[in-house]
């Protein structure tokens, strides 16, 4: 009888592990209690989680505009597509992905630019300059952007053009990494991707010399729109 | 109280003053220092080497030896001397018997730094030496039991005494025992940053609690033709200038 | 490019330490990712608690690994994921190769992955005709380089910014530059192209969450978010080590691995993924392969002293403080997995016939046991092997254990200590001047230790009266 590879190394382990106990998952608590971070106290109202976040991003070297309605959302990623203007990122093609949460954008900014698509394939993407998205979630003490593939189709436009914009509903910032997996983790699922983004893309393998916007965006620009 | 002294192989033969040191800073503070003439070595150079059987014969001798006596605590003037005989229960691992009889020892060992403040919370032996000294933090000594503030202590009460801390005290000075010799290119440049930053403190003397240590970097100095001397913390206390 | 053997390692040794620019590299990264490793330690009030949790997680995991891979792969294949199982890194490969094969699949791009490093997958996917691109910066300027990484995080530390922009030059035709930014827009330009272009991506795995059914792979870059999304078919190297029990065990992990490798919070991008999309319009891949590879680490379960190799999480930490990588770098241990870990798990995966050096190759001072955020006890690990190593005979000269045999005997009887001592004495007359025992060259052949020490180091002589005999005539009268 052929045993198959999976068998041999399961039994491998098996003969090379002392007798060990039965099996029973644990139901132990094992969240760790408050007080991992020096955050230990921030109050978690709104106002302070987006503070905080939004001083995490900047010390990641991302960009974070607070906001108080879809005008003003508006208003702000039309600035934002002006100061890239006068930089080599200078946009012209815009991909939006096909969200709810963003939708009134569409119209909005097109005038700015030589074109709006909303969520092109892969291969077109390479074009275009600037990847516009909502995000799932957000967590405040690392300044991290939580991006969940089946409820939006984020997971590209937030990667291939050098430019990512995201708008960030504030009251979906959770405070810690912990908080925010319970989240993830919800009716015994996760979504089939799920992606953290803290900041811009980076590499230091050259002399350890930082180099910001390596494979993925160079710019990250974070729109917070208040409840 | 009544101690008694594992002086170590390496201070008995190449640096007996650390070993007359240790007597007379114990005799100071009001110990009574017995010294067992049978004694030889904690079986560190084997364990290291891999050579545990080797090791063993050596480590029941040392464990016989100091059975007998009727010491409240054995001192050594040797942080990886002190660690070695911490790890004996380790080495006696396989044998119940003889890992008992090996904890009992260990329980009631103790570097002669962290003896003093420890264990006699003495940190002024009345000890004067002038210059400008800097501490070399000894790996075993630091990293397995944990002896960092003591010999600092102690410095700072020696009269005439300027104390500076150098770049990476803490780090290994290359000797490692067998490694010092199998390794030597390796061993010696591990070292010469070590003389580096000795330099750079700009001090009359390098101290620290172990003699291993001590003849690594004093060797480096010597075949350099530096000033700087090496000292053990020991004869550092003893000093009464 | 001749790659160096663990077995000539103190050849290998000794031609890195008199490399200079490779040793400035050396202390400036070491002590550069030392530094940020420790501010990033103390900034977490409760740093000790979570090493000591991670650990025990990773016991855990350990006593009961088959039973946790099994939950991972069940939960894993109702996604979607396939599982294949290789036995020793020949096995991965083949595995890896047919996929690819079956597949019609001809050009690959790669994440860095240290497993399929230690299986040397880039050679095997060449010979069967297929193109890899590591697309890792510090990868793909090794790969063109027809390099081995030389450290687990920073793969090219070794080399220096005029190498690289003469690396390129020669490889891809651009003008020479030192600046970092043109020298990485450079990679990024090229490499999008194989991006774009490739069928199957492969990847490694950082860890693999058993409740979940969840891979996780970190990175700062954003290559392996392209790996693992554009290609049609992802194929992930695991070893059979880095599952978890619980979804919620990412946090300790994830608090742990960043500050460790690199000193930062987060590294930039965190990708888990659990099976594949469900639907076709959906973006990534359409399908996973998850290969599983054991070489040689199922063996290490046996012993408790051995079992903890296996709770690494490939930091890098030990790396950037061990005082020997910090003077020779990775590439002198002649092993995929340089350092004090490397020095561990090497002679264990591979065999200690040919690594029987690495174990020796250690001051033992500890420092990396001190920063391991899983608390693995490496130089417990070294000493243990090097107990494996005398006894197994291997590699050792029967001279040495000869020595240490007289050593036990003279140690184990006073008389004989102290003959041998006075013996030694006298001897060393012929080598004494100046009070100390400078560099020796005609009679050094008759003791090795003695030149080797005086090769750069005086040596303090065995004085005329030994401190047992000062006791006696100085201090033994006394009160």
């Amino acid at each position: 009888m052929v045993s198959s590879a999976r068998e041999e190394i399961l039994g491998s382990i098996r003969r090379h592990l002392p007798a060990s106990e039965t099996f029973v998952a644990s139901d132990e608590d094992h969240s760790l209690v408050q007080g991992e971070s020096r955050d230990v106290g921030v109050k978690k109202d709104s106002e302070s989680l987006i503070k905080l976040f939004a001083e995490s991003l900047e010390a990641v070297d991302g960009h974070c505009v607070i906001v108080n309605s879809e005008e003003e959302v508006i208003a702000a990623v039309r600035r934002i597509l002006n100061d890239l203007r006068a930089t080599r990122l200078c946009p012209k093609r815009l991909a939006i992905s096909d969200s709810d949460e963003i939708r009134y954008l569409v119209d909005s900014i097109s005038p700015d630019l030589d074109e709006v698509a909303m969520t092109p394939s892969a291969a077109e993407l390479f074009g275009f300059d600037v990847g516009l998205s909502s995000v799932q979630g957000a967590i405040a003490e690392t300044g991290t952007l939580v991006l969940e593939a089946d409820r939006e189709q984020n997971r590209l436009i937030s990667l291939v053009p050098p430019v990512h914009i995201a708008v960030l509903d504030a009251a979906k910032i959770s405070c810690t990494l912990g908080e925010t997996l319970e989240v993830l983790y919800r009716d015994g699922r996760v979504s089939p991707a799920i992606t953290f983004i803290s900041g811009p893309s980076r590499t230091a393998d050259i002399e350890l010399t930082l180099a910001i916007g390596v494979h993925g965006p160079q710019e990250l620009y974070v729109v917070v729109k208040r409840a | 109280m009544l101690v008694s002294l594992f002086v170590t192989c390496l201070v008995d033969q190449l640096w007996s003053s650390v070993g007359v040191s240790t007597v007379e800073v114990l005799r100071r503070v009001g110990c009574e220092v017995q010294f067992d003439e049978r004694q030889t070595c904690c079986s560190q150079p084997a364990f290291n080497t891999g050579y545990r059987d080797e090791a063993r014969q050596v480590a029941r001798r040392f464990i016989e030896i100091y059975e007998s006596s009727k010491a409240e605590a054995i001192v050594t003037p040797s942080g990886s001397c002190a660690a070695m005989v911490h790890h004996l229960p380790e080495l006696f691992s396989a044998d119940e018997r003889w890992q008992k009889r090996a904890h009992a020892i260990a329980d009631k060992t103790y570097e002669l730094s962290s003896f003093l403040v420890r264990v006699l919370k003495c940190e002024d032996v009345g000890a004067s030496w002038s210059g400008r000294v800097t501490w070399h933090d000894a790996c075993h000594g630091l990293r397995d039991l944990n002896i960092k503030t003591e010999p600092r202590k102690l410095i700072s009460k020696v009269k005439g005494t300027e104390f500076v801390e150098m770049d990476n005290a803490d780090s290994c000075c290359g000797f490692g025992g067998t490694f010092s010799v199998k390794y030597p290119e390796i061993s010696v440049a591990i070292l010469d940053q070590k003389i580096e930053a000795i330099e750079r403190a700009k001090v009359d003397a390098v101290i620290s609690g172990d003699a291993s240590c001590l003849m690594q970097i004093g060797g480096r100095l010597s075949r350099k033709g530096s000033d700087v001397k090496v000292m053990h913390i020991a004869e550092l206390l003893a000093s009464q200038m | 490019m001749n790659h160096l053997s663990s077995e000539t390692f103190d050849d290998n040794a000794k031609s890195a330490l008199v490399d200079m620019q490779l040793r400035g590299a050396l202390r400036n990264a070491t002590s550069l990712f030392g530094k940020r490793r420790l501010a990033a330690a103390e900034s977490l009030q409760n740093w000790e608690e979570l090493r000591s949790k991670a650990r025990s997680i990773k016991d855990d995991v350990l006593l009961h690994l088959d039973q946790y891979l099994e939950q991972f792969v069940a939960t894993a294949e109702s996604r979607g994921a396939k599982f294949h199982w290789a036995r020793d890194a020949a096995e991965a490969n083949q595995i890896i190769c047919k996929l690819i094969a079956d597949r019609g699949g001809k050009k690959v791009v790669k994440s860095k992955s240290m497993t399929t490093e230690e299986t040397h997958l880039n050679v095997a996917l060449e010979a069967a005709g297929m193109e890899v691109v590591e697309t890792d910066l510090g990868e793909y300027i090794i790969q063109l380089a027809d390099e081995t990484p030389s450290h687990i995080i920073v793969p090219a530390i070794h080399k220096t910014k005029r190498q690289i922009s003469e690396l390129f030059t020669a490889e891809l035709g651009i003008p020479p530059t030192d600046d970092v930014d043109k020298l990485t827009a450079t990679a990024r330009a090229t490499l999008r192209d194989r991006f774009a272009q490739a069928d199957v991506g492969i990847s490694g795995v950082n860890f693999g969450i058993a409740e979940t059914g969840t891979i996780l792979i970190v990175e700062n870059e954003g290559n392996i978010r392209l790996t693992t999304s554009l290609p049609r078919t992802h194929i992930a190297v695991m070893g059979i080590e880095k599952v978890l029990p619980r979804f919620s065990d990412v946090d300790v992990f994830l608090k742990l691995l960043p500050r460790s490798g690199t000193g930062q919070r987060l590294t930039t991008y965190q990708s888990f993924i659990t099976g594949v999309k469900q639907h076709d319009a959906a973006e990534g891949p359409d399908e996973l392969h998850v290969v599983m590879l054991d070489n040689g680490r199922s063996r290490m379960l046996a012993h408790p002293i051995t079992r903890q190799s296996l709770a690494c999480i490939r930091c890098g930490a030990c790396l950037n403080a061990c005082p020997v990588y910090q003077q020779i770098g990775g590439h002198a241990y002649g092993s995929v997995y340089p350092g004090p870990i490397g020095a561990v798990i090497t002679p264990q995966l591979v065999g200690l016939k040919k690594t029987a050096q690495l174990p020796y190759a250690s001051s033992l001072c500890g420092a990396c046991r001190e920063v391991c955020p899983v608390k693995i006890d490496i130089p417990q690990l070294l000493l243990h092997l090097r107990g494996e190593i005398t006894e197994a005979a291997v590699n050792v000269r029967r001279s040495e254990h000869l020595a240490f045999r007289l050593w036990a005997m003279a140690m184990s009887r006073t008389w004989v200590y102290r003959l041998s001592a006075k013996a030694g004495g006298i001897l060393q007359g012929l080598l004494v001047r100046n009070g100390k025992i400078g560099k020796l060259n005609k009679l050094g052949w008759l003791a090795p230790p003695l030149l080797a020490w005086t090769s750069g180091r005086d040596l303090r002589p065995i004085e005329s009266k030994s401190f047992r005999e000062r006791w006696q005539s100085e201090l033994k009268q006394r009160d």
